[in-house]
Parts: structure tokens; sequence; C-alpha cells
């Protein structure tokens, strides 16, 4: 029998008040297609809902205007234990992000250790923990060059994974850990060494086919054994299933707009990968 | 060849990120070689590694460099070459860059440029034009002004390359063969000069005087003759022999033909010295009708240049002599370009000598019967030399029968 993930339940998230595509930084944003406010704050409060009934905290970062993707708070950083590296992002739209990340973790005494100057990370978007390591996307938004400096801050192995189909940017859109022996993955839009480690790594992955991936499958939240998912075609709900997991689908329509789903509104907060529990 | 040093760190192993790289370098045609590797000994230790990285073109190095870096390959600061300015005329600057026969790479401004004309025990000289041009130039001619090259930074020696195939000198690891077949070794060497020709490069003999002793003078002359020799490098010996036996049919008073003593013999070649030296030089005792025959007659019909130069026991010497032994070299290093193989015959000092000026890549064979003397070529950087010991009148005579079978 499988373990279920010791992290999970505790998660910031921000709300969608800000929210719009008000620039294009990846292939699913297009400035004509007007983000709903209403819509996406039913769903934002949906999502805050389903997670809350699957039995997570959930935290509020406060939003900011013109700084749209505020609402992806997993790309705020990555948190290990009462530590919080921020995130070093590609761009300059939403390096405005940043300093308010740092703040709320800041005012609540956790330790803030940042990456050098000159490499981009994007945070638990591109860092994402199994077993005892850190599997880490790059190309597209994080840098290599961040993985090395990432492991040496937090003392946690990373795994490098090459993302290599730009409309899958992040690594949360194509890795999504579900217990210690389970994860969902999507092997072709990685190179063959990022595969070949991945596949060494988990001992059973969902595979998921471009479709499948394409409908945002990988981006979920996984609470112990609920996963919320932003869409789950039958195939992968049955094998969810049988593993024991119980499957919630939000809609997240609106924040597709902008290429982010489920996971991507949620940055856990207990994550410790230097085996001591952070959970408060 | 342009190269780079890159770094890349982390778990590098366990993600396969080393192998990426590695596999990427390989599949762009280019080489690398690790120059420091650090292996984490647990799971969370990191691991570094140093690679330098290698390809034919500069252009090639930059794109593979810029892939490399998408997979946290860094690029390790090297350096640009350190020029310093001469004060003095043949005085080079005290930490000057002692040259290789090597090729050899400077880089200057962020790019690679080669060394023009490799040769060893030289500085090397930069000059702009508008881009730079390097050049090996000899202590003695660098002119105050100029700017040499001091220290080893931004400077790069590609490694050396043997002759390569399937050939009888591939199992001479010794680089010196007396215990090979001898005909073999002659036939592959007739195959490398045809090979040589094809590509367009030159042919240097660089001969002793027993050529002559031996009887070899005429198989050689026959080379001349049918065009497979494109310049000689001699001493006073040498081409006084080869014109005595072809005025008096001796050398050093020794009948070629009959292999006897010839009556008061010991001064033949200091006669014919004279008389050479009376024509006032060997071009004009042959357009004279003097010369009739041999090696320098048919270097001076066929317009095949020739370097002779003097020692301080030289007889005479020939008119032709350059006995400033400085100069003579300067004109050896004006004949050596295109030159793809040196073939030293029995020939010491002025084997050594031209060993010295040539680039590393010019395939050079040296036959003598004394392995000593082969060893010694070897010994004085000329790494590419490739030693035969035999007896120079049967390898030269095999040789002439092998390229001109007529």
């Amino acid at each position: 029998m499988s373990a279920q993930n010791a992290w999970g339940r505790r998660y910031l998230m921000c709300p969608p008040t800000h929210f719009e595509v008000l620039y294009e930084i990846n292939p699913w944003m297009h400035r004509e297609v007007p983000v709903d406010p209403d819509r996406a704050r039913e769903q934002w409060e949906a999502l805050v809902g389903l997670l809350r009934q699957a039995g997570a905290e959930v935290e509020v970062l406060e939003p900011r205007p013109h700084l749209p993707d505020l609402v992806f708070t997993a790309n705020a950083g990555v948190v290990n234990g009462r530590q919080f590296v921020p995130a070093r992002f590609r761009g300059p739209e939403r390096r405005g992000e940043t300093p308010h990340a740092v703040a709320w973790f800041a005012e609540r005494s956790w330790r803030v250790d940042e990456l050098p100057e000159g490499v981009a990370h994007e945070g638990a978007g591109d860092s994402l923990p199994f077993a005892d390591v850190l599997v880490s996307g790059y190309r597209w938004r994080s840098d290599a060059r961040s993985h090395a400096p990432l492991s040496a801050i937090t003392g946690v192995p990373v795994r490098s994974v090459e993302l290599t189909d730009h409309r899958f940017y992040h690594l949360d859109l194509t890795f999504c850990p579900l217990d210690d022996r389970h994860a969902i993955t999507v092997p072709a839009v990685w190179d063959r060494y990022g595969a070949a480690v991945v596949d060494d790594l988990v001992p059973e992955p969902v595979v998921l086919e471009l479709d499948e991936a394409s409908q945002f499958v990988a981006n979920s939240v996984v609470v112990g054994r609920n996963v919320v998912m932003p869409a789950c075609p039958p195939r992968i709900g049955r094998i969810l299933e049988k593993w024991g997991f119980e499957v919630a689908v939000a809609d997240v329509g609106e924040f597709l707009k902008a290429g982010g789903g489920c996971r991507c509104l949620t940055l856990a907060l207990d994550v410790d990968l230097s085996g001591r529990a952070a959970r408060s | 060849m342009p190269a780079e040093l890159v770094e890349v760190e982390g778990h590098i192993i366990d993600s396969l990120i080393l192998a990426k790289v590695l596999d990427l370098i390989v599949a762009a045609g280019a080489d690398y070689h690790m120059v420091d590797v650090r292996i984490g000994r647990t799971n969370t230790d990191p691991s570094k590694v140093r690679l330098e990285v290698r390809a034919d073109d500069e252009g090639d190095l930059v794109a593979l460099l810029e892939e490399l870096q998408v997979h946290g390959a860094n690029l390790v600061g090297e350096l640009d070459a350190v020029l310093e300015v001469c004060t003095d005329d043949g005085v080079l600057p005290a930490g000057f860059y002692a040259t290789t026969n090597l090729p050899t790479w400077l880089r200057l401004g962020g790019h690679w440029y080669p060394v023009e004309n490799p040769e060893m025990d030289c500085a090397l000289v930069v000059t702009t034009n508008p881009t730079p041009v390097v050049r090996t130039v000899p202590m003695h001619r660098v002119i105050a002004g100029e700017r040499v090259v001091t220290g080893r930074e931004g400077v790069r020696v590609d490694t050396p390359e043997r002759p390569r195939g399937a050939t009888p000198f591939e199992f001479m690891a010794s680089e010196v063969s007396s215990e090979k077949p001898k005909s073999l070794l002659v036939a592959e060497v007739a195959r490398r000069l045809r090979a040589n020709r094809e590509r367009g490069r030159r042919l240097l003999v660089v001969c002793g005087p027993a050529v002559i002793h031996t009887g070899a003078g005429p198989d050689l002359a026959r080379l001349v003759r049918s065009g497979w020799v494109d310049v000689v490098f001699a001493g006073n010996g040498f081409a006084a022999h080869d014109l005595e036996c072809n005025v008096l049919g001796t050398s050093l008073g020794v009948s070629v033909d009959a292999g006897t003593p010839t009556e008061g013999g010991h001064s033949n070649h200091l006669r014919v010295i004279n008389e050479i030296r009376r024509w006032g030089s060997i071009e004009a005792a042959v357009s004279g009708g003097y010369v009739t025959g041999g090696v320098m007659y048919e270097c001076v019909q066929r317009g095949v240049p020739f370097v002779l130069g003097g020692s301080v026991r030289d007889d005479g010497p020939l008119p032709d002599v350059r006995t400033d032994v400085v100069a003579a070299v300067d004109q050896m290093r004006q004949h050596v370009a295109g030159v793809g193989v040196a073939l030293m015959l029995a020939s010491t000092l002025h084997a050594v000598a031209t060993g010295n000026i040539l680039a590393a890549g010019v395939e050079t064979y040296c036959v003598d019967i004394n392995q000593a003397v082969v060893t010694k070529l070897a010994d004085r950087g000329s790494r590419q030399a490739l030693g035969i010991v035999t007896d120079v009148g049967l390898f030269v005579r095999d040789l002439a029968a092998r390229l001109d079978p007529s």
C-alpha cells in the first residue's frame, strides 16, 4: 500500500480581484479573450471550498492591482520546512509579484533565502517534491543553472527535467505527485533524459496523452487521498479510483485563459524535505 | 581548434544532465575533454564537472555553447592572451610565450585566431590588419614595437596527431624502426609521397653527404628530374660531393662506380669547389657546362630551390653556401610553406635544423643507418618524425624505383 503525500494540507492562495490577461507570456494567453471577473471569483471560491472540503487549510495572500498573475501562487517560490526561496521570474511582467510574496513569508517569521541573481526559477511551478527529491523543470521559465543553487540553498537533491514543448512551460503542467508511489506524468513533453529520470523515480506513473495534458489534467492539487483536478478524463478517473483516490473536478476555465489550473492557483506551505514536518 | 571551458554542477549524474551535455557535444560533431570531475559522495552531495569543449569552427562552438547553457553548462571565463610590446630589436619581453610546432590558437577579444605558421621555439607576434594575424617569429627577427604574447593565458595548442590509416607505421610504436621490413616501409613512404602530391603539398628533401657516398646520388637526381622533389636543404658537403661525383666520378676521392680510392682523390672535392667558386655559383657552373648531372644539376635545371647552410668545418665553401647560419635558417623558413612531407636523408645537423622550423603537421621521415640520429630528432621536439633505420643508398634507390619506374 502506498503512503499519502506528507505535504499538501496547507496552501497559500490569492483571490482573483485583479486577475485578467494583460500580457501574453505563454501560448495559452490571448489578450483578446477577456476574463470574466465574476466567473473567475466564483471559480476561485469554489476551488477553495473543494480544497477545504478535502481537508486542506487555505491561507490568503492579499491581491495587488497590476499584478494579475499573483493569483498563481505556485510560482511565488519554493517552500521547504520554514524556509522560503522566492522565485526569480524570467520575464519582467511577473517580477513585481516577488516582493509581496517575500513580505508575506517574512512577516510570519519564515526564513527567506534568495537564489543568486542572474538565474531564473519560477517556484513550485517548476519544482515539485517526489520521494525525497525535488523534480525541477527547466527551459521556458526556469534555467537549468538555477538547479544547483536551489539544491545548495534547500539541501534537497534536485532532479532536472527539460520541458520540450512550449505549451507545457512549467513542470506542474506535466507532473503531479500523487503519493509516494504514484504520479501523473507527461513524458511526451520531456526530453528523453528527463523522462528516464522520472521513470526511474516514480514506481507507478499514470501517463497522460497530449490531449489529456492539454486539458491541464496534471495541474491538480492532491490533499491526502483527494485529488482536485481542472478536468478528469474517464480513463484517468478510473485509474485514480483504482489507486484509492477520490477525484473532484474544479472548473477553473477563467484561469485556463492565462495558462493556469488548480495547482498553479496554490502554493503548498507544508512541504518539508528536510525530514521534519512543518505542520502547525 | 577553438575551445572553451564549461562547468556543469548540481545533481548532474542522477538528473542525467552530464550524460545529456556530453551527448549534445558529440552529436554536434564537437569534442570534449574532462578537465576536472568531482562526483558527490552521497545523493545529496552535488557533483561538479569542468569540460573543455572543442569544435572545428568558432561559429559551431558558439552555437554549441549556447545550447549547452540551456542545460546548465556555464562558460568558465576564458581569458584573452596578454600582449607586450618589444622594446628592442631581436629581444623578446621577459615572459614571452615559447611556441611548440603544434597547431596553436590565440584568444583575442573573445575570438580564437589560428597561428599562421606553427614553428617551435619562437615567439607569437600579433599584428592587426584589420583583424588580428598571429605569426611565429624567431627571437632574432622581432622588431621593437611589435606585440608579443606573454604568459600562457589565451593560448591553446592542439594535441599532436600521427598519420592515420592502416599502414605499416601503425605498429611502429617505438617511432624508430630498426627491426621492420624495409621494403614495406619504403612502399608506404612512396604511397604517402603520392598522397602528398595529390593534396597539392610539397616534398622537402634534406640531404647529408652519405647520400652521395652510398651511391644514391643518381637515384635522388632522378627523383628531382621527374618532379618529385620541390625543395632541397643541405650543407656544403652534400653539394660538394654531388658535384665532385658528377665532374670527377668520385665522392670524397672514392670512385662511386668501382668503390676504389683514386690517386690524389682526397683533394678532388677541393678542386671541384675551387672551380665552382671560379664560376661564381652552382647555377653558373651548370649553365656553363662544367656540371652535367647530379642532384644540384637537376635542381638548377628544374628550378627546384635549394638552401645550402654553412658550418665551421666546411671546405671552400661553395659560393652558394650561406655562411651566416642565422640567415641560412631564415632562408630555409621561406621555403617550408606548403611542405607536406619532409624526407631527412642521412643528415644530422640539417635534419635537426629543419625539424625545428617545421610545423607538427608535416610528415617527417628520417632515414639513417644510425638509430641515434633518428632519436635525436624526435627528442628535440619534432614528435612527428618517424625513423627508418637503414642504408640511405638502398632506401633512395628503392624509393626512386617505386616513384619513377622508367
